[in-house]
């Protein structure tokens, strides 16, 4: 058995703040502009992907990002998940969707790293290297932003109220994970 | 023993906390809210530094951030000091060191105070006439030049006190927290909308909230209470957020506006350690309101720099809010009524005010009538011609004026003083409309430049005094008005509002005050901080500098720290009267952000020491690391560079990597190359359309090299695709063009080619990739993965293989970047160390080596192989590379192929990839290194250069690649590479130095 090894493996605490990475999460890109795809995502997700912009749709097992007009991130809320899932939710995408020419699946489960962000500091925390106005999306549960941080690209998921999961490339991570350490020391 | 000038009298400073600090060695006591400037003026110290240019004495002349002259240097730490800090801005605290600036041995013996007596010699220009000849004795004169250039000593070691960045984004920003200011938040709060208030100062009121005088009522209360009421009620507000101590540094277009917050430069020295000293707030604002108010202009005459001159508005200041007298004797110069509020003032505070000299004929307004009826002295029709006293101004003259104003008729008087005030006026603060994009206009009435309101960026206002409203009532009543339009009001909270206030009735303006001495014997300095006077600007003009730009640029007038706040409007004005234009038409200088000087440490914030740059690292990362790799930075990866072992230097480590990988085996960490995955039913017709070659033929389970270019046919980028099913490929791109690759690919398909049905997804992170090359790497594999079948016939070169290692799936493509025999594992990234551990473990009795970047560019330079970046620089197209073969000569097109055919590119004496070997074997040539036929040829002809160069363990002997003007016909042609010390032989060959016949591949 080859031994699972995320990048970060830590959880930390701070003033009304805390962030811990969530791994190992499936997460599987998806893109198509065809008709039948909302439908086969629907029967094989239980949730239909969303058409507003930066917005998401969720159930119990996963969560559907909009990223652009035809690319959205699938992402799972259990990570009790096995490998074996991972590679099922894939080959059962795959199948129907790339196969099928009715778009394109790709595993990025470990291209993606999840970090999650609680507490009532962590807009400020953001709010240190992040370009972008939280006003809005920090009332609409569900919002997702395709953003930068400390220069560095992540994709925002609005989960709660000051409860939200921030991706991060796998390379990068890292070096975010320390800056942000570093910039929760002064929130 | 200094003398204490503190009166015991107001409400601002904290007259209970006492703070002790030394101003160059000498302990002294100032208060809690005080800043460096009043507690020195407190303790009767008036010197504080040197100017630049003479060295003359200079006090404290204001009592903000024009301050042009008390600028000194905080810190008794070498190494750390802050230099050109203003005092009139810094606060007092608990162990503040401060010292002069621009003098030695100390302010009050000053050795460079003799350039004042050599001022004649030293007019505008003096270094431009002077430095010009014998030009072979420039490197001299610059090394005194430069000496005594720049004002304050940097610190020598890094910056020890921590700096951040803050976004915000609010409906409404308001700039300046004085009476305008004010009212603006309040509106815009009450509003319900997100309000930021920045002020500048720790507190908020501007001059408003000091000015007891019964002369100023609104709604029959004394200004300052009222608008004291008014500042307390904004804590009513959720929505507002105030931010003192906060500057505005820049006000960019689309209302993005930088402002610095200082954080703790107040706090003492014990409660400042481990928090952020100043933050960068980055704001967006949907509107703009600047209420950064106007500064008071000094008058022009002569030696009107002395230490104890002051402006009259900063006199009131120190009295009134610091409770500070600035003198004990004191006297005005004016041109209006404002400075008859600091006579108020100072005789209300028990201060002798001696004279006040006027230029005006007379003036009937309240606030004169008061200072009279006072007792107060007053000389109308006036002018100050001169003033005495070398470290502190002991007397001054007064003439009187001619009806016209243009000369002084009579004799003398003398009038005693230890501090004269002067007040030229005001200047409405346009710095910021300006940065934003606005114009100004000129209002000749009072001579200022003012918003024009036609040309005003959209969504911003000015308000207040820097719109040119300077009247109680006109500040108000238009703030309310003008802001009612700007924030959509219908009514607000100050409507009806009352106020009385003095009216200003006579005014008369002279920029450059007459004097019974030529100009040439008198000093009437315009630029305090660069020593710039009156007569430097006539010069300029008499010397045919005519634009305001030229001027300033050859006497230095509004240069420096202070950007000549105090001294451009009278530049301007001198200019006008002189050559008879209207200042109107003449314009000002560009005023650049910042506003105020920002400290390097508030531009960089976080991004110091770790967080200078990004650090993108590969899953075996932590691998590298224990085994002691030297790492490289490409782009923002952290590569091994090479692992050396027993203390190898980069040569010997990489002989030894490169010699392991062509005997036994080699393991490279390949993460780093950039994957793209591309699906669609037209993925094949993609592929055809960006690469050169053909694609729709690849067999499913095959892979290609493929070359990319731009759309002048020059080289972009190269990597191997690999197809995965029918309308699946995986490709690879260079490690530093991976972004570039998939934006531009995106890009093509989104407008060029929508009609493609094409997704790209990029799973650079997604796969980690070990190369191991090698004799031996076939074996080494066949114990990792035991039952993948790894014979030529199954798995040949240039083919792929999905598999498994243990319970992770995984791709391994048969490709070689090397020559040898090689294999690329590609797995999930978080699988990855431990595949890593694996393949060592089983190629540690074929000595499998793991070699970094550098062994890597000597194995693939060995086979002739490019690396785009480095053998190309985005001048070469494939045929420069002589890889024609690439070229789908039968594809109806791709992304360059028109320029292929272009009559440049396919000229004969393009440069072109050779290869070369040194005449010396052991001679290893530097990269970059240019190749010549003729040396003895003058010019020089420049045919080329060396792209890679490296001594090959295998050859044993150095090997290069260059590219040559005419390359590919010169194979056998001996050229000379000249060095510093020597000329280096060279001779032209084949690209291909190693197994020309590649029979390694299936070794």
């Amino acid at each position: 058995m080859l031994n699972f090894n995320s990048p970060i493996k830590e959880e930390k605490k701070y003033n009304d703040l805390k962030i811990v990475e969530i791994e190992p999460t499936i997460k599987i890109n998806l893109r198509s502009n065809k008709r039948e795809f909302s439908t086969k995502i629907g029967r094989i997700l239980s949730i239909l992907p969303p058409n507003e912009a930066n917005t998401s749709s969720g159930n119990e097992n996963y969560n559907l990002l909009w990223l652009s007009p035809d690319e959205w991130l699938v992402y799972s809320n259990n990570i009790n998940h096995t490998l074996d899932n991972q590679i099922e939710l894939e080959n059962n995408l795959f199948n129907e969707i790339s196969k099928l020419n009715q778009g394109a699946v790709t595993n990025v489960s470990d291209h993606w790293v999840m970090i999650n962000l609680k507490g009532s500091k962590t807009f400020d925390l953001l709010s240190k290297s992040c370009p972008f106005n939280f006003k809005d999306f920090k009332n609409k549960k569900g919002s997702v932003v395709q953003t930068v941080l400390n220069h560095v690209d992540v994709i925002i998921h609005n989960k709660d109220e000051n409860d939200l999961n921030l991706f991060v490339r796998r390379s990068f991570s890292e070096d975010l994970w320390l800056w942000i350490n570093d910039s929760a020391r002064f929130i | 023993m200094s003398k204490n000038l503190r009166i015991n009298k107001n409400n601002f400073i904290d007259q209970t906390t006492r703070i002790s600090f030394k101003f160059n060695g000498q302990k002294l006591f100032g208060y809690k809210g005080d800043t460096l400037a009043s507690a020195l003026l407190a303790n009767n110290i008036h010197l504080v530094g040197r100017s630049f240019k003479y060295h003359r004495p200079r006090g404290i002349m204001t009592c903000g951030s024009e301050e042009p002259n008390a600028i000194v240097q905080i810190g008794n730490d070498p190494s750390l000091t802050d230099p050109n800090v203003r005092a009139t801005e810094i606060e007092l605290y608990e162990g503040l060191d401060a010292s002069s600036q621009n003098c030695w041995p100390s302010v009050n013996f000053d050795i460079g105070g003799i350039n004042n007596f050599l001022s004649p010699l030293l007019p505008a220009g003096f270094y431009y006439k002077t430095f010009m000849w014998p030009a072979s004795f420039w490197e001299k004169y610059e090394y005194f030049i430069r000496h005594s250039a720049g004002l304050g000593k940097a610190p020598t070691k890094s910056d020890p006190d921590i700096y951040d960045h803050q976004y915000s984004h609010c409906d409404v920003l308001v700039v300046g927290g004085g009476i305008s200011g004010i009212i603006s938040a309040k509106l815009s709060a009450e509003k319900g909308l997100d309000t930021i208030l920045i002020d500048d100062k720790s507190f908020l009121g501007g001059s408003t909230i000091y000015q007891e005088n019964e002369c100023y009522k609104i709604n029959s209360v004394n200004s300052n209470k009222w608008l004291a009421n008014e500042i307390e009620s904004l804590k009513n507000y959720p929505n507002l957020l105030i931010k003192n101590r906060t500057s505005l540094a820049a006000f960019h277009g689309y209302n993005y506006l930088l402002a610095r917050e200082n954080l703790t430069d107040h706090l003492s020295i014990n409660e400042k350690k481990g928090k952020v000293r100043q933050r960068l707030w980055k704001i967006r604002a949907k509107k703009v309101i600047i209420a950064s108010g106007s500064i008071e202009r000094p008058l022009i005459f002569s030696n009107n720099d002395r230490p104890g001159i002051i402006l009259s508005s900063s006199i009131k200041k120190y009295i009134d809010y610091y409770g500070v007298k600035t003198g004990e004797n004191i006297s005005l110069f004016t041109n209006n009524d404002s400075a008859y509020e600091t006579a108020i003032s100072l005789y209300k505070s028990g201060v002798k005010v001696n004279v006040i000299v006027d230029i005006r004929k007379n003036s009937d307004s309240l606030i004169v009538k008061e200072a009279l009826e006072l007792g107060l002295k007053v000389l109308w029709e006036s002018t100050v011609v001169d003033t005495q006293g070398y470290k502190r101004i002991k007397s001054f003259e007064v003439m009187k004026l001619s009806d016209d104003g243009n000369n002084v008729v009579g004799d003398r008087s003398k009038y005693n003083c230890d501090c004269l005030g002067i007040s030229g006026g005001w200047t409405p603060m346009v710095h910021l409309f300006t940065q934003s994009g606005g114009k100004l206009k000129f209002r000749n009435d009072d001579n200022v430049f003012i918003p024009d309101e036609n040309k005003t960026p959209s969504n911003q206002i000015s308000v207040g005094s820097c719109n040119g409203e300077f009247k109680l009532n006109e500040i108000v009543v238009n703030t309310i008005e003008n802001l009612k339009s700007f924030l959509s009001l219908s009514n607000s909270c100050y409507d009806g509002i009352k106020i009385i206030c003095p009216d200003e009735k006579s005014k008369r303006n002279i920029w450059l005050l007459p004097s019974d001495k030529p100009i040439g014997k008198t000093k009437p300095f315009l630029d305090f901080q660069n020593d710039s006077t009156a007569k430097d600007v006539k010069l300029a003009l008499r010397e045919g500098f005519k634009s305001i730009e030229h001027v300033k640029r050859y006497t230095t007038t509004g240069m420096g720290t202070d950007q000549g706040k105090l001294s451009n409007m009278h530049a301007l004005g001198i200019i006008a009267d002189t050559t008879g234009t209207n200042m109107g038409e003449l314009g000002t200088t560009t005023f650049r952000p910042p506003y105020t000087p920002l400290t390097f440490g508030a531009i960089v914030g976080r991004n110091v020491g770790e967080f200078f740059d990004h650090t993108r690292k590969t899953a075996i990362h932590n691998w590298h690391v224990k085994n002691k790799a030297e790492f490289e930075n490409v782009g923002q990866w952290k590569r091994p560079w090479y692992f050396p072992k027993n203390g190898e230097n980069m040569h010997q480590a990489v002989q030894r990597e490169s010699k392991a990988a062509r005997d036994s085996a080699g393991i490279l960490d390949a993460s780093t190359l950039g994957k793209i995955d591309i699906q669609g039913t037209d993925a094949s017709e993609f592929l055809n359309r960006i690469y050169t070659n053909a694609w729709s033929k690849l067999e499913i389970g095959k892979c290609r090299y493929g070359l990319m270019l731009n759309e002048d046919g020059m080289v972009y980028d190269d990597g191997v695709t690999t197809r995965l099913g029918e309308n699946h490929y995986i490709m690879t791109t260079t490690t530093g063009g991976a972004a570039n690759v998939l934006s531009k690919m995106e890009d093509y398909l989104q407008t060029e080619w929508p009609e493609l049905d094409v997704y790209l997804t990029t799973v650079t992170d997604q796969y980690s990739t070990i190369s191991i090359c090698g004799p031996n790497s076939k074996k080494i594999l066949a114990k990792i993965v035991p039952g993948l079948d790894l014979s030529d016939n199954n798995f040949p070169h240039m083919s792929f293989k999905n598999t498994k290692i243990s319970n992770v799936n995984c791709r391994i493509m048969r490709i070689s970047f090397t020559g040898e025999h090689s294999y690329e594992i590609n797995i999930q990234s978080n699988y990855a160390e431990d595949v890593w551990i694996k393949c060592m473990e089983a190629g540690k009795e074929y000595n499998l080596t793991p070699y970094g970047t550098e062994t890597m560019h000597l194995l693939r330079a060995e086979k002739g192989f490019i690396i785009t970046g480095q053998d190309t620089d985005g001048t070469l197209t494939p045929s420069d590379l002589q890889m024609d073969w690439i070229i789908g000569k039968k594809k109806f097109d791709f992304i360059g192929k028109r320029s292929l055919y272009r009559s440049d590119t396919i000229r004969e004496d393009r440069k072109q990839l050779v290869g070369l070997l040194t005449e010396d074997p052991k001679e290893v040539l530097e990269e970059g290194a240019q190749l010549v036929e003729n040396i003895n040829k003058k010019p020089i002809e420049m045919l080329g250069h060396v792209t890679s160069s490296y001594f090959s363990p295998n050859l044993n002997k150095s090997i290069a690649l260059a590219v040559v003007k005419s390359g590919k016909k010169l194979k056998g042609k001996k050229l000379i590479v000249p060095m510093e010390n020597k000329n280096i032989n060279v001779t032209i060959t084949d690209t291909v130095f190693y197994d020309k016949e590649n029979k390694r591949l299936n070794a």
